[in-house]
């Protein structure tokens, strides 16, 4: 599904992401920790088409093809989606008309009385009032809200590799459980999904078989394991970690 | 493309005096209109010519006569061309879809003289400027009052040659629910486009006015001096909206001004979705103890137009109240000014100046000089602006979720523009998305 090799990015001279590897077949499960700065966002708005990230060096293979002249929305409709830390506010922009701008994207075929059935059942299964259909993209949302209205359009879009950058961050504890429920969904119908956290808090929630656990540190994936992983930075930390691997 | 064709071998003078001379013997106009149209050309070349960019409007004009269409009794009548500026403007679904209150102003006459019967029943009369001038004494005592044709060349010259518009009359206590939709489709005869409208609203009357405007592609109509002078009574409530699409050759200076009696309102929204080449203009509204004034323009600016606003709402008696907002999406090489000014002169007055602009191609400029003045010590002013470009993520996002660039910047200029159109009628609405949409795609 996703071959990533020897990528490395700078920024203002910077170097972001260096030398990282990283594969994840169909239907994995994949989750990316690491402390601030380790290049994690960095890794998924690169995956996701960023314009300041198209020029990389090393290899993005997706579906078998090197992916550095797709733009965003040629991403997209090859299945790859990515779910924003902090997704924007656009105002005048009406979630309803954009979703239904989305829904055509995917699927062409749809009336607008399907498109209006999907968009209302969902907004109901994630908890939010239909109000929100008639609210611009983002606005007046918390971010606990913004995270959740991102899932439902991954749910939408139905992507074959989903990249959620820290979605569990500023979501309330009733939220978490409706997220890792969803995101199980998602992954349970097939698709990749890579995780990126700083918190087993999500993980913890997830009901799943298999997960692999990567930590990032300075730009490249440094050790990888099972959840048992994730449960060690859970109670020693990042730099403990690190240090116990040789990581640093 | 700018076509400009000049007259070399006529003074000034002789060539107003000829237009004065034609339009008055077409119209079979009073003595009194005509002594108006001398005191213009009087004034003409004495009064400065502040335009920064039309010195002479002569200089606009060609001495050809242009044949009027005839026998255009109805939309079907009009030649394909425009229709097809009237289709750019909504008019013909309009129509098609029979919503009521639609009537089109063909030159100097009225298309659809049913129409006009029926408003009049309601106590709503509308009449071609010149008939109005000879028929209604409520329009003669109106007529070019509220400005001094010594203002300025365009000034003068509008008042020696105007020809065609409208007086619109609305009884006291008439309040109609109905938009009135008036169109005005300038193609012919006159010399200048210069209709002269006077709006007159009676106390407590209510009403909805469209405002459309277009002209079709005559090389020798590349200047447009209109002027509406407008009358709000006590109590009354006159919402007006103004919907420009000029080709991109055509330089338009509409002229306005406005008394707001006591507790009246007036609300002027323009939707200038094609400016023409430039757009100057520089309305004045007066107004009395707790009236109130909001005036909301929005602005597609694209190629190398150039669209000064200025504007002045002269807060006069005690508690009244003046909003000015602009909204400008700014493309190409295009350039927006806005100068909204409020000057508050009664006691308890509130004023508020905004403007947002997003600026989409470097060559594109924007600048905003609110101004605010008082002279009294309890009056509430404040201003606010922001010019910016679209926003790199706002973009990225979208397109992360499949819209191409073009589409999201379409989807994002619209949200821009929205909040100040959500109020039209939805007929509207959808014309000037499309119009939009096709702006961002370089297509109109």
């Amino acid at each position: 599904m996703l071959n990533i090799k020897n990528l490395g990015i700078k920024k203002d001279g910077t170097n972001i992401l260096k030398n990282l590897d990283f594969r994840a077949g169909k239907s994995e499960f994949h989750v990316i920790m690491g402390p601030n700065g380790s290049g994690k966002s960095t890794l998924a708005r690169t995956l996701a088409g960023h314009p300041e990230y198209v020029n990389y060096e090393g290899s993005i293979e997706y579906k078998n093809r090197e992916i550095s002249n797709l733009t965003p929305d040629e991403r997209l409709k090859n299945g790859l989606m990515m779910g924003f830390q902090h997704p924007p506010r656009i105002k005048g922009v009406g979630i309803k008309g954009f979703l239904s701008k989305v829904l055509d994207k995917v699927d062409g075929d749809k009336t607008e009385d399907e498109k209006e059935e999907i968009m209302t059942s969902l907004t109901r299964e994630f908890g939010f009032s239909e109000a929100l259909l008639d609210r611009s993209i983002n606005d007046g949302l918390s971010g606990g809200e913004r995270k959740r209205l991102e899932l439902l359009q991954a749910r939408l879009v139905e992507p074959d590799l989903l990249i959620l950058d820290e979605p569990d961050s500023g979501v309330d504890v009733d939220s978490l459980e409706l997220m890792s429920n969803q995101i199980t969904q998602i992954h349970n119908r097939g698709a990749t999904v890579i995780l990126i956290t700083h918190y087993g808090n999500l993980l913890k929630r997830l009901d799943l078989e298999e997960v692999r656990v990567h930590l990032a540190r300075a730009g490249k994936i440094v050790t990888s394991g099972d959840k048992d992983l994730a449960r060690a930075v859970e109670k020693k930390g990042f730099n403990q970690i690190f240090e116990e691997c040789g990581c640093n | 493309m700018v076509v400009i064709n000049t007259i070399s071998t006529e003074s000034p003078r002789d060539s107003i005096t000829r237009q004065i001379e034609k339009i008055s013997a077409e119209n079979d106009e009073p003595d009194w209109v005509t002594d108006l149209r001398y005191k213009g050309l009087k004034e003409f070349n004495s009064a400065p010519g502040s335009d920064p960019i039309i010195s002479d409007p002569l200089e606009f004009l060609s001495d050809q006569d242009e044949t009027p269409a005839d026998g255009i009794e109805s939309l079907e009548d009009l030649p394909e061309k425009t229709r097809n500026l009237l289709d750019e403007l909504g008019i013909n679904e309009m129509e098609q879809r029979a919503i009521a209150g639609l009537t089109i102003q063909d030159g100097t006459g009225m298309i659809d003289s049913s129409f006009r019967e029926k408003w009049e029943k309601k106590g709503v009369v509308m009449a071609p400027m010149n008939e109005a001038l000879k028929r209604y004494p409520q329009a003669r005592e109106r007529f070019m009052k509220l400005y001094d044709p010594g203002a300025s060349k365009l000034a003068a010259y509008h008042t020696a040659v105007w020809n065609g518009g409208v007086f619109l009359w609305v009884k006291e206590g008439v309040k109609e629910e109905i938009p009135l939709h008036l169109f005005f489709l300038i193609q012919e005869e006159a010399l200048a486009q210069a209709p002269h409208i006077v709006i007159l609203a009676e106390p407590d009357s209510q009403i909805k006015l469209i405002e459309g405007c277009t002209s079709p592609i005559l090389s020798k109509h590349s200047l447009h001096l209109d002027m509406t002078e407008a009358y709000i009574g006590e109590g009354a409530k006159v919402d007006l909206t103004v919907l420009q699409n000029w080709p991109e050759y055509v330089h338009t200076r509409p002229t306005q001004r406005v008394k707001v009696a006591k507790d009246a309102q007036f609300s002027i929204t323009s939707v200038g979705l094609g400016p023409g080449k430039s757009n100057i203009t520089d309305p004045q509204y007066w107004v009395e103890e707790g009236g109130r004034v909001d005036v909301e323009s929005i602005i597609l600016a694209k190629e190398d137009s150039h669209v000064d606003l200025g504007g002045t709402i002269h807060l006069e008696g005690p508690g009244s109240t003046g909003i000015n907002d602009s909204r400008a999406v700014i493309m190409d090489d295009s350039e927006v000014i806005t100068r909204g000014k409020v000057k508050a002169k009664g006691s308890r007055t509130k004023g508020h100046i905004s403007c947002d602009a997003l600026v989409l191609d470097d060559g594109a400029s924007m600048e905003t000089y609110p101004g605010l003045s008082s002279r009294v010590e309890d009056a509430e002013l404040s201003h606010e602006a922001s010019i910016g470009e679209i926003k790199k993520e706002e973009l990225f996002y979208l397109m992360s979720r499949g819209l191409t660039e073009e589409e999201a910047t379409q989807l994002i200029v619209q949200g821009f523009v929205e909040p100040a159109i959500e109020d039209l009628p939805e007929e509207y609405l959808s014309e000037i998305r499309k119009i939009l949409d096709l702006a961002v795609k370089g297509e109109a």
